[in-house]
């Protein structure tokens, strides 16, 4: 099984690099001009926007791993936004106090959205999909229409330890990938989440706590998805409700191009965060195609459909086998 | 897991060795136009006000990209990845001021000069904004909703909130409405830059608004499609902006009653000059708005308007 796991990461980094080798060459540059898309400020470009896709991305794959899907990462995102910008900027809290509440927040919408689903017996989509509405309803109705300018309360260029704030979203990133992978493959709590997603009534009688188990994935996508916001509002200076509208399937998108199963039982945080960078490279390079900014979403569709194909072929040949 | 180490070891080799800029040489100059959004329609004319100009010039090569939508994230990373490219100059419609002015000012202390057109980020360092005086353009939309109504009735507002233009052109409709104290404000909709909820507003409105006197919009949403504006009975006046096709095509109809049209191929041609002139003369103009002035269409002046509109998509 181990290898099945390391086999779908390791075709997904290849999908990685297969895709910016083919746009190195595409917009392979004139004589007299840098490359557009080789270089290491445009790497950075990627990883930084990509990040905010990334991280919530983490706790999607865990919810679908769990048989489950979440809808309101982009709402949490930007009412995370709207309660740090509000907090730091009109009520004059300190940043880190501002972001712990927005933090607090998303840990709540995802508690919000784990009791309608594990007590009121909701399904998934409708109750994510409502939080969703709740909460961009809630961050407009705060903000009216208005933003709240972190940029000008905080320093410019901002640089901490000498690494400049660019590098914020990347590195939580990473972090936190590097964290759940262990958590999901080397800990009871992460073989349970794979288990109840993979047979929920198996689990059960294996004494697994089903809901338990379903209500911290939620509580964790929740969160999540605030610590994108909060890199969001931190990194781009900025609080709106209208921020990251339509993300959600976006981060669900990546989770699932990354070998998360929309069954349940499967996945990986790993391949969530490369699947957000297969999408971060498109929605870097594609604009710089002519007109191919118009396919984008067609690209993406494609993109999706191909790589799930691809590894339900090969989950088949390794069950086969 | 050696292998994934090989194939990262190769891919950051060859992204450092091309870091590096080639040799320079002779070339066209590269200006950026970036729309909002490229899913809006009148953006286009921008594109091709622009490529007219570059063609004329000569020298001058136009990239035009933007966000498939209005995203307001992902218009900061085109123009982030722009500044990257080194392009030698860009033109931009900020969608949202103070979330692009920091990126804007990053562009020119790269030495890229910056204009804005149509939307702009004032307290930024472009050198030139182009594009309506939106106070000004909301006036005379508030001058002719007066006159239609013969200073007298009900009037419902169409807006998207937070767009900095959209509230200017508001501020110049109430700044002229105060002073007719029998024209009534009933409402005021936010339809998010979206057309397809512009036209289940203005059905909705008219529904249960069936005497209002005028639905004045200060952005095209309602003109953008020849079916928004069908649930309007026909005692209801319609003044819009926004001139681009089908728009005229409502006023012969007797849709739409005043349409006040922005310099659409201007906003292309005339930001390519400015950046031609900034890069290779090393000139500026002498203040920073320029305004584009409006053109105001209704009935007695609707086929000529088409006639010259005909002319200058042909890119002549």
């Amino acid at each position: 099984m181990t290898s099945i796991w390391r086999a779908r990461e390791f075709s997904t980094v290849l999908i990685l690099l297969a895709e910016v080798l083919f746009f190195a060459w595409y917009l392979w540059p004139e004589a007299g001009r840098s490359h557009p898309f080789l270089n290491s400020g445009n790497f950075l470009l990627i990883l930084k926007y990509s990040s905010i896709y990334g991280i919530a991305a983490i706790g999607a794959a865990v919810v679908i791993i769990s048989g489950g899907i979440d809808l309101a990462p982009g709402a949490i995102i930007a009412l995370t936004t709207v309660i740090t910008g509000y907090l730091f900027v009109e009520a004059g809290w300190p940043l880190w106090a501002g972001a712990s509440v927005g933090l607090m927040v998303g840990a709540l919408a995802g508690l919000l959205s784990s009791w309608l689903i594990v007590r009121m017996r909701l399904p998934p989509f409708i109750a994510t999909l409502g939080v969703m509405g709740i909460l961009r309803g809630t961050a407009f109705i705060i903000t009216e229409a208005r933003f709240y300018d972190l940029s000008a309360k905080l320093p410019r260029n901002w640089h901490i330890a000498g690494i400049s704030i660019d590098w914020l979203g990347p590195a939580v990133m990473i972090a936190l990938a590097v964290v759940f992978q262990r958590l999901m493959t080397g800990y009871q709590w992460g073989r349970s989440v794979s288990a109840v997603g993979g047979n929920e009534t198996a689990a059960l009688f294996s004494g697994i706590p089903v809901n338990w188990i379903k209500t911290t994935t939620y509580v964790l996508s929740g969160t999540l998805a605030a610590v994108s916001g909060v890199v969001l509002a931190v990194v781009q200076g900025q609080g709106k409700a209208d921020l990251a509208s339509g993300y959600e399937l976006d981060i669900i998108a990546s989770a699932v191009v990354g070998g998360a199963s929309l069954v349940g039982g499967r996945g990986s945080v790993a391949g969530a965060v490369l699947g957000a960078l297969i999408f971060g490279v498109l929605r870097n390079a594609l604009p710089q195609i002519p007109g191919a900014t118009f396919y984008d979403r067609l690209i993406v569709g494609v993109v999706v459909i191909g790589i799930v194909v691809m590894d339900q072929m090969l989950t088949r040949r390794s069950g086969n086998a | 897991m050696k292998r994934l180490w090989v194939l990262i070891a190769v891919a950051a080799l060859a992204t450092w060795a091309c870091s590096g800029a080639a040799p320079e040489g002779p070339r066209k100059l590269k200006f950026a136009l970036i729309p909002k959004a490229l899913d809006i329609p009148v953006f286009n004319y921008a594109d091709v006000g622009a490529r007219r100009e570059a063609a004329a010039l000569g020298d001058v090569e136009v990239i035009y990209r933007g966000p498939d939508h209005a995203d307001q994230l992902l218009q900061k990373q085109m123009l982030e990845s722009f500044i990257q490219q080194k392009v030698d100059g860009i033109a931009i419609s900020v969608l949202n001021a103070e979330f692009l002015t920091s990126t804007i000012d990053q562009a020119v202390d790269a030495g890229i000069p910056v204009v804005t057109w149509d939307s702009d980020a004032p307290a930024s360092k472009r050198f030139a904004f182009y594009g309506v005086d939106d106070f000004k353009s909301g006036q005379e939309m508030g001058k002719a909703a007066a006159k239609l109504l013969n200073g007298k009735g009900t009037v419902a507002y169409i807006t998207s909130l937070g767009a900095y233009n959209l509230a200017r052109r508001l501020d110049g409709v109430k700044d002229v409405l105060k002073n007719y104290p029998d024209i009534k404000v009933i409402e005021t909709y936010d339809v998010q830059e979206d057309a397809v909820r512009a036209s289940q507003m203005i059905a909705s409105g008219s529904n249960r608004y069936p005497d209002l006197g005028a639905w004045i919009s200060v952005g095209g949403w309602p003109v953008f499609t020849q079916n928004a504006l069908a649930p309007v009975p026909p005692t209801t006046k319609v003044i819009s902006f926004d001139t681009n096709p089908p728009a005229p095509d409502l006023v012969k109809a007797g849709k739409a009653h005043v349409l006040i049209g922005q310099k659409y191929f201007g906003w292309g041609s005339e930001t390519v000059k400015l950046l031609y002139d900034a890069v290779k003369n090393g000139k500026r103009p002498a203040t920073p708005i320029i305004d584009s002035g409006v053109d105001v269409v209704d009935i007695n002046n609707v086929d000529q308007y088409i006639a010259l509109w005909k002319k200058m998509e042909s890119g002549k």
